[in-house]
């Protein structure tokens, strides 16, 4: 064929190719856009020009145009992703915030939290007594509370909840992101960009993959040994990948979100969350004989409607928590809310400032809130009952202390004996 | 903003789409383009069209993430030992015939070209001006490519 032939037919045959799930990807878009929008308060007063496109008329009249429009625009606002919009755009703040009580005294619902600190990490008991587990710079429970994994320096290590050392294994990177696997005893960490596993007592140490992305691997809730993590990320895209922690054979990997800061199991097993700044999005995935995972598909959860700051999957896997952030400076404001079925996010409350951390519970029945522009602790119930407030959190964490002190992470609440 | 969302996003991600050939990609990028030129619109000069802005955007991204795609895919090639065998990029399963299937074999800095050029219709310095290329490569990237496409699609009569 002529180039002068090829030229005059490919601008029909370019806006006649079908684009896959254009419609979906349009109406998920929409959401994410106009968020952004309210976001900067100026959805109403944009004055960018809105120009036609450039190219041949649309072949739909002007007036039938404008209806589809309107009509993909109500659409939108009825749908739970608009709605979660709607209510945003519209949204006038209300301070719900409890009234804090200072000093964490007891742990609404029970249980016990590991909360990482400048001096380290520090186990606190439901009757809110507290213990500093040494110099660590991370900290992770094992699957029944009986151990704490941490990380200091080039040396993971396995200590008892009342900081007696168990074992220390030399790594050939800084470790970060240990993370204890609940069906036998192995803790898979980072070391530089290399993901490693080892067993619980310190032996049989081994590499899994190099080249990881800064994000903390997930075990499987099979109880089998399958192993999530991400790949890449700086000098090539990040990849979700599933691999075989023993053998470290791949079993399935595909395209990660950009900038994917968190992974988590859901849906209780056939799921998994991926959590970047703008976008939620389960991963469903096909559980094979032998431990096999096939990715089947891909979801995107409603827009929270600002930036995701963090996101908690339940312990039984079938509802997602978020904090989102929307506005600037004094205008910063952020949602608690609560994704469960297929209905839209469900706003549990909105405060004035920035909320860092969203936890659950064991029985998965309370959220605990970080806000640090308080310093407090907010314990969220996630079905009826009133919100509870601990104030004073960083000072608790940091005895002694004169002057500012780095709010603390919850880097676990852990189930209850 | 439903105006403007309107008139641009459908192009826009369907330029993303025939340039990186992968349906959750081009979402990807038309969204990150539209929140970066929002993000941006302090600095824009809204005396100016909207449209070229952010398909700008759309284009780099597209390049950036088909190059980055088009690397990884060799590196894994070349980690199994199977860079003989490894595949030239495959087209979406709905551009599988044709001029498209064509389309689908051309580098993404080609194909980028191809789309602003035949979909959003920017003249070659429009397009050098939006891909900071000199206009000479601009022209011979499109001329490359349409001999290209001619090559593959004679081959298939």
């Amino acid at each position: 064929m002529s180039a002068p032939g090829i030229e005059q037919r490919l601008p029909g045959l370019l806006r006649e190719a079908p684009v896959p799930g254009a419609t979906e990807a349009e109406r998920r878009g929409h959401a994410v856009v106009a968020a952004a929008f309210a976001e900067r308060g100026e959805a109403d007063r944009l004055p960018v020009s809105a120009e036609a496109p450039r190219g041949r008329p649309a072949s739909l009249p002007r007036l039938a145009l404008g209806l589809l429009i309107a009509a993909l625009a109500a659409a939108l606002l009825l749908s739970p992703a608009g709605a979660s919009v709607r209510h945003w755009v519209g949204d006038v703040f209300t301070d719900n915030a409890p009234k804090a009580h200072p000093g964490l005294t007891a742990i609404p619902g029970g249980g016990r939290l590991l909360v990482q600190s400048a001096d380290g990490p520090w186990v606190v008991q439901a009757d809110g007594s507290r213990r500093l587990l040494g110099d660590y710079s991370e900290a992770t429970w094992s699957p029944h509370g009986l151990f704490v994994g941490t990380a200091s320096g080039r040396t993971l290590n396995a200590v008892e909840p009342d900081g007696t050392p168990h074992w220390t294994l030399n790594a050939p990177g800084p470790v970060t992101d240990p993370r204890w696997w609940a069906g036998k005893y192995r803790i898979a960490y980072r070391a530089g960009n290399e993901l490693r596993v080892v067993a619980g007592d310190g032996s049989g140490d081994h590499l899994l993959a190099r080249g990881t992305a800064p994000v903390a691997p997930v075990w499987s809730p099979t109880g089998l040994r399958q192993l999530a993590f991400v790949e890449g990320g700086v000098s090539r895209p990040p990849r979700l990948t599933f691999a075989d922690a023993e053998s470290g054979a791949p079993l399935d990997s595909a395209a990660a979100l950009p900038s994917t800061f968190k992974i988590e199991w859901a849906d209780p097993v056939h799921g998994l969350l991926e959590v970047s700044r703008s976008v939620l999005r389960i991963r469903a995935l096909q559980l094979g004989e032998n431990g096999a995972i096939a990715i089947q598909g891909s979801t995107r959860l409603p827009s929270p409607g600002g930036r995701i700051e963090d996101a908690s999957v339940a312990p039984a896997g079938d509802r997602v928590a978020v904090v989102a952030r929307l506005g600037h400076g004094e205008r910063t404001r952020s949602s608690v809310l609560l994704y469960e079925g297929d209905a839209g996010p469900r706003r549990l409350l909105t405060l004035p400032g920035r909320l860092s951390q969203v936890v659950f519970s064991p029985d998965s029945r309370r959220l605990l809130v970080a806000w640090p522009d308080a310093d407090e602790w907010l314990f969220v119930p996630v079905g009826k009952g009133q919100p509870q407030a601990v104030g004073d959190v960083s000072a608790a964490f940091a005895p002694g202390s004169k002057g500012a002190v780095a709010f603390p992470t919850v880097e676990g609440w852990c189930c209850a004996r | 903003m439903a105006d403007l969302y309107a008139a641009h996003w459908r192009r826009a991600h369907r330029a993303a789409y025939l340039i990186v050939h992968d349906a959750a990609a081009a979402e990807d990028v038309a969204q990150d383009a539209f929140l970066a030129a929002i993000g941006a619109l302090d600095r824009f000069d809204r005396r100016r069209p909207f449209g070229p802005w952010l398909h700008r955007i759309v284009a780099n991204r597209a390049i950036d993430w088909a190059r980055r795609e088009g690397l990884r895919r060799r590196v894994d090639a070349e980690r199994e030992g199977e860079a003989e065998r490894a595949p030239a990029p495959r087209p979406g399963p709905e551009i599988d015939e044709g001029v498209m299937a064509a389309l689908a074999g051309l580098p993404a800095d080609q194909r980028a070209v191809v789309v602003l050029r035949h979909l959003l219709e920017y003249s070659p310095g429009e397009i050098a001006r939006m891909l900071e290329l000199p206009r000479g490569t601009v022209n011979s990237r499109l001329r490359r490519a349409l001999d290209r496409l001619g090559e593959l699609l004679e081959d298939e009569r």
